[in-house]
């Protein structure tokens, strides 16, 4: 009995210990996060890409409030939880702008780890500054390869996630090649060995540049027969494209690829279409995925596609429809509108950042990084090859699934809406090539 | 081989373009020429402008090429209160204080415009859009024949107010020789709010042409086109009407040639290279007399 009792002292007397060593390891985790987890965001709230750079900040703020709504982010297996709190630095859509978003956000407010970064020009300007102080920099918008594959400067503390302009400058060859190709050559009642016409609009900046080099380059690995016909570069931020849509329409192309932004994509199509008679197939990057770019376009944004792995008006069937939905609703009841691609993957890299301090157990910043490069979570509300959410050990760049989806022209909103067209696994409808559409010739 | 029907396609879109710098690049000079000033900020008014037609327009219906005269007049009538309260006080106090004030009015004029309009891309679609005009092998959109119109028109009526109403004769009178024009009694102050106003009312009518020509707005739109103005005036000779006319329409017309020939990217740069070519040879512009 005795032996009974000192037995039971004993071990009340050792779950205190290690309760108190856990509470105060805790509470040395907590202190070293000094109570939250700062997390900076880049984004362009004012300039020409305010309307992304606004929904890429509002999407983290969801995300934000969900994190925190569970309690915040638990530190390692056994540690406590610790809110985040989010700040915003704007780059004013300009490089100068970034620089001192970015100066501001790692030197005055401290932040451990950076999410977002919409233009790849703007983005590139200041990765000098995060290379200098070591910051884990989770990139969600700036779709340049050049962001983690440039060598002049230490890239290692930058994470890619979202496609680049390689992903989907192939990945729209691609669809061109096996699905637009052959359906204006059964419209023309041409052969297969007709050679596609294809002309290219890009804004003159990584970016655009980055999506023509792939589009060249995709059609000479392949040797695919694709000619490209015109190649057209703009100013970031032109608002008057009649006369380089001019040159394209003289050269009679099958369609037209935009590497642009929404607010340049938005006039581009509406003066082809409208000032130019140029009724072709305007192929569209995913960043345009945009409510904003729908309700520019009005009407003469039907046929058109747009590459796409997240859109305010369509998901493909499956587990993550109802992810996608529920964040869309969230994002709606805060804000009054629908979030746009950009603010998905942001909305994402705020998980991401979460999840990797949570797995470091603490705010070092060598230590997030590390779990960053370790990271194997499951996706969130977008699809990911494998289903996982992981960067690759050479550029560090996650993953994505990505899909087309052509617009029509939907009376009662007044808008197009786009429809899942390709590629087959995830399609609602097929491909069709709009009454007024008029194809190229030599 | 060029083709010439393409060149007659991108003369007239750069016409279009032309007419856009003439009426803000007018304005800007009426008021240089009569008060002395920069002001910078003048692309705002432009933007103001560009957002009263769209609201006015997006609320009512109303005819957009008849908006641009309320726009108009609202654009008198703030750009009376801005020389009023802004630019009068520091008239003649040095050029240093002139070019804060109008940095510091972009500023106010572009976070006012988001405050009340929001930030987000906007543009309204014209009722002519889809019509064109056949002129022989091209089609004209109807809206763009329009816009070199009412700019013809705008022009014209400026033209006969400066030369055949006593108070144009006043303005240019106090443009030419402010002591003078003081000396024989005539009201410059008076002078300065009526140049400052009917400046801004042009730059008014410029965005209303610039939103019903389809082309996309924000509160932050007026900057580049401000930029562009000031060379042209330049071009065209500090204080020049015509100056500013012919300015106007030569950048619009080199900026779509230069897309054409060189590329988009060079858009911007001809402008500016003209700008030089012409200060080399002729460091008061291509109108301008020496000691503006």
């Amino acid at each position: 009995m005795r032996y009974s009792v000192l037995f039971i002292v004993i071990a009340l007397i050792a779950a205190a210990c290690i309760a108190g060593c856990t509470q105060q390891q805790a509470q040395q985790q907590s202190q070293a996060t000094g109570g939250e987890i700062k997390i900076g965001v880049i984004a362009s709230l004012t300039g020409p890409a305010s309307n992304v750079g606004k929904n890429m900040w509002q999407s983290a703020q969801v995300a934000g409030d969900e994190i925190n709504a569970q309690g915040g982010v638990q530190l390692g297996a056994s540690g406590t939880k610790v809110p985040v709190r989010l700040i915003v630095g704007d780059d004013e859509s300009t490089q100068q702008g970034g620089q001192k978003a970015a100066t501001k956000l790692i030197t005055d407010d401290k932040v451990d780890i950076l999410v977002g970064g919409y233009s790849s020009a703007v983005t590139s300007a200041y990765q000098q500054t995060i290379a200098e102080y070591k910051v884990p920099y989770i990139v969600t918008g700036a779709s340049s390869p050049v962001i983690t594959h440039r060598t002049d400067i230490d890239t290692s503390y930058v994470f890619h996630h979202c496609p680049t302009t390689d992903s989907y400058g192939e990945y729209t060859i691609t669809f061109i090649d096996q699905v637009v190709r052959p359906a204006v050559n059964k419209k023309l009642g041409a052969s297969d060995d007709r050679p596609f016409r294809l002309a290219i609009i890009y804004q003159d900046t990584a970016y655009g540049k980055g999506v023509q080099t792939a589009v060249q380059n995709t059609i000479a690995k392949n040797n695919l027969n694709i000619v490209l016909v015109s190649e057209q570069g703009y100013r970031m931020g032109e608002s008057d494209f009649r006369t380089p849509l001019t040159v394209i329409k003289a050269q009679n192309p099958d369609a037209v690829y935009l590497a642009a932004f929404p607010n340049e994509g938005a006039p581009i199509i509406t003066q082809a279409r409208r000032d130019i008679g140029l009724d072709t197939i305007f192929l569209n990057v995913e960043n345009n995925d945009n409510a904003q770019f729908y309700k520019d376009l009005g009407q003469y944004g039907e046929g058109a596609i747009i590459e796409s792995r997240f859109s305010p008006y369509t998901a493909p069937e499956g587990e993550l429809a109802t992810a996608q939905e529920n964040f869309k609703n969230s994002y709606f009841a805060k804000w009054g509108m629908y979030p746009d691609m950009m603010g998905a993957s942001t909305y994402e890299g705020i998980y991401i950042a979460a999840e990797a301090i949570g797995k470091a157990g603490t705010t070092d910043k060598a230590s997030v990084r590390q779990a960053l490069v370790d990271l194997n979570m499951p996706e969130v509300i977008e699809a990911m090859k494998g289903g996982k959410i992981s960067f690759t050990k050479d550029y560090r760049e996650s993953q994505f699934d990505l899909w087309m989806e052509q617009l029509a022209y939907d009376q009662s909103a007044g808008e197009c809406r786009p429809h899942i067209v390709w590629p087959d696994n995830l399609k609602v409808t097929g491909f069709t090539l709009p009454s007024w559409y008029k194809p190229g010739s030599a | 081989m060029v083709d010439i029907g393409i060149l007659l396609q991108i003369l007239f879109w750069g016409i279009y373009a032309g007419c856009i710098y003439i009426l803000l690049a007018t304005g800007l000079n009426l008021i240089f020429g009569v008060m002395k000033i920069v002001n910078f900020a003048h692309g705002e008014f432009l933007m103001i402008g560009a957002y009263i037609t769209a609201t006015i327009f997006l609320i009512s219906g109303i005819n957009p090429y008849v908006i641009i005269l309320l726009a108009m007049l609202a654009l008198i009538g703030i750009g009376a209160v801005v020389e009023r309260l802004c630019f009068r006080p520091i008239l003649g106090s040095g050029k240093l204080n002139e070019i804060f004030l109008s940095i510091e009015l972009i500023y106010i004029f572009q976070n006012g415009a988001a405050m009340v309009w929001g930030d987000e891309w906007q543009s309204v679609k014209s009722p002519y859009e889809g019509i064109a005009v056949p002129f022989g092998s091209l089609n004209l959109p109807l809206d763009y024949i329009i816009i070199m119109v009412v700019t013809a028109a705008i022009l014209a009526a400026l033209f006969i107010f400066l030369q055949k109403t006593r108070i144009g004769r006043e303005m240019r009178a106090t443009s030419q020789n402010r002591k003078g024009a003081m000396l024989v009694g005539i009201n410059v102050e008076r002078m300065d709010v009526l140049s400052f106003g009917i400046g801004c009312a042009l730059a008014a009518a410029a965005g209303t042409l610039w939103v019903v020509s389809g082309q996309v707005f924000n509160p932050y739109m007026g900057s580049i086109p401000a930029v562009k103005a000031f060379a042209i005036i330049i071009l065209g000779g500090l204080g020049s009407i015509p100056g500013a006319i012919i300015g106007g329409l030569l950048y619009g017309i080199a900026e779509n040639a230069a897309a054409y020939f060189l590329g988009g990217v060079w858009k911007d740069a001809i402008s500016f290279i003209i700008l030089i070519v012409v200060l080399v040879f002729r460091p008061t512009g291509l109108f301008g007399e020496s000691g503006e």
